[in-house]
């Protein structure tokens, strides 16, 4: 029998459905569908929240192996978010020794005291300069026997061949541009050299250009490392629901639905790894809090080891729930791509 | 309802588990397919509810071409199809009430609407009283009984049975037909694959028989 046959003498489902449906309305007012649009809404936020309950209550069911699973997760999480907390105090750190870093201006040893409080005066208006200090040749004496004890030998001396310095401390603290503000008042009148030692501010940045990059390569592999984690475990157990996954697809489950309660699986483990990365940190930082103030204050420093706060740690367990669904979602669409009709 | 036009299915490029199946079931129809195992029965019904696609030809249903349906719409037909298994099929897991629900929720169907169309479709298979118990605290037949009401809960125009009596004893069989017989009343397309071939010449039903892939009988009793 042909198709066109078939679909004049037999109506489709929707015909029928809408025949259904007219009769239904004729009965009891507008309702149009088999299932109403709003029936099916509200069920599916119900399906999600069951869902959401029913993966929670079967990880609770096997306490040991999902503790494991989220040990393992917060294991891959804790190092890339130690070392990101480390390169951010570096950071703060770095940003302190800049605002330490410092242009001396030495002058010539023939320019008067007078000439030096002018020129002084004048760098303080110049744009770029932040502060002015002028040290006198003689404070300069001062200040060199105080600092190397030598106040007797260098009374000896007749005359003082210190020559005067002004310490200026830039505004904007870049490296290029500190190096701009050096040559610019070199060129100076006066001037005999600018002293500037930016090499190691410099190789410092280059250390944390490193840092960072290290940090984010780690992250990426330690994030794929979660989501293998967490795939491998949702690949378990789906295989041993395999059975309830083909008789749901057989009765008409869409692949989302056969997907949800796995992905909140997934979101549970990475939630809970979240949470047990945060731990980690929380004891790793108060473990490590007592030597390295001890270390900071023998150097005269006054350092805060670096903590999650509040918006790190939300960041972290968004980012941990995020790779979960992520991993569980491959972990499920794999099995569905096998059980697709051929 | 169902129409086969020259549809064949080849396994591994080489064998032939269907071939030049020519047949239509029209719609309130009761057919049942027969024939020895391995003759080809279960991959007829796999076709029909798109587990599988045809090698060759093409398959209608409800005057649509199963064939050229999208993957993401494969669920949606589905829906319109009751099946039942040899095996059950129940989910060990959740009581009588719960499998038999699956499909409404599934489907989206508010939970008290599922109560009601549950309740119905429980009572008539005769275990409304066994709601709350789990699938393994059940006899053989009333599992079957229960797979029966999962298929019929939602209404289906067409209802595909393979092998629905294979383990049970020949009065609990003849019950589980009966039941089929009453869906088929009301106006449900109903196909049953069975190779209990006593059982089914008792029923005064068209027979399909298959042998080697092949449609060799059709036979109608009535």
């Amino acid at each position: 029998m042909s198709s066109s046959r078939l679909r004049t003498r037999k109506p489709t489902p929707e015909a029928v459905e809408s025949a259904d449906a007219a009769e239904r309305r004729a009965r009891k007012g507008a309702r149009s569908s088999r299932v109403s649009v709003e029936s099916r809404y509200r069920s599916w936020l119900s399906h999600h929240g069951a869902m959401a309950r029913d993966s929670a209550r079967r990880l609770l069911v096997t306490p040991i192996a999902s503790l494991l699973t989220m040990l393992a997760i917060a294991i891959a999480l804790t190092l890339p978010a130690a070392l990101w907390l480390a390169l951010d105090s570096a950071r703060l750190l770095d940003n302190e020794l800049n605002d330490s870093a410092q242009l001396t201006l030495y002058l010539d040893t023939s320019v008067s005291e007078g000439r030096a409080l002018d020129l002084a005066d004048r760098l303080r208006d110049e744009q770029g300069i932040g502060g002015v200090r002028l040290i006198t040749a003689a404070e300069g004496m001062e200040e060199f026997a105080q600092a190397l004890d030598l106040k007797r030998s260098l009374s000896l001396l007749d005359n003082n061949p210190l020559p005067a310095s002004i310490m200026i401390t830039p505004v904007d603290t870049t490296p290029e541009s500190v190096h701009q503000l050096a040559t610019r008042l070199e060129s100076e009148p006066g001037v005999e050299s600018a002293r500037l030692d930016l090499a190691w501010l410099e190789r410092l940045r280059q250390l944390g250009e490193l840092g960072q990059k290290v940090t984010l390569g780690l992250a990426v592999l330690f994030g794929l490392g979660v989501l293998l984690v967490v795939g491998n475990t949702i690949r378990l157990s789906v295989e041993s629901r395999r059975q309830e996954i083909e008789v749901v697809t057989l009765i008409g489950a869409t692949h989302a639905f056969v997907r949800r309660p796995f992905l909140y699986s997934g979101a549970w483990y990475g939630l809970g790894g979240g949470l047990l990365a945060c731990g980690i940190l929380a004891l790793g930082g108060s473990w490590l809090a007592a030597p390295v103030t001890g270390l900071v204050q023998s150097y005269g420093g006054n350092y805060v080891l670096p903590s999650l706060g509040l918006s790190g740690g939300a960041a972290l367990l968004f980012s941990s729930t995020i790779l979960g669904w992520v991993g569980a979602w491959f972990a499920v669409g794999r099995h569905l791509a096998s059980i697709s009709p051929r | 309802m169902i129409a086969f036009e020259h549809v064949g299915k080849r396994y591994g490029g080489r064998f032939d588990a269907l071939a030049g199946l020519d047949f239509t079931v029209e719609r309130g129809e009761m057919a049942f397919l027969t024939g020895h195992s391995g003759a080809g029965k279960s991959s007829l019904l796999k076709l029909i509810m798109l587990l599988e696609r045809p090698s060759r030809g093409r398959i209608l249903v409800a005057g649509h071409d199963i064939g050229r349906l999208h993957v993401s719409q494969v669920p949606y037909y589905r829906r319109q199809i009751g099946v039942v298994f040899q095996d059950h099929q129940l989910l060990s897991d959740r009581n009588i009430f719960h499998n038999v629900a699956l499909p409404l929720m599934i489907q989206g169907v508010t939970p008290r609407e599922q109560a009601r169309r549950v309740r119905a479709a429980l009572d008539k298979v005769g275990l409304l009283h066994r709601e709350k118990a789990l699938p393994v605290e059940l006899s053989g037949g009333e599992q079957q009984r229960v797979g029966i009401a999962r298929a019929v809960v939602n209404k289906p125009a067409l209802l595909l049975a393979d092998e629905p009596t294979g383990n049970l004893d020949p009065a609990l069989s003849a019950d589980i037909m009966r039941l089929f017989e009453d869906f088929n009343r009301i106006g449900t397309t109903v196909m049953i694959a069975s190779h209990d071939l006593a059982l089914i010449a008792g029923l005064h039903h068209r027979t399909l028989e298959l042998a080697d892939g092949r449609l060799i009988a059709d036979k109608d009793a009535r």
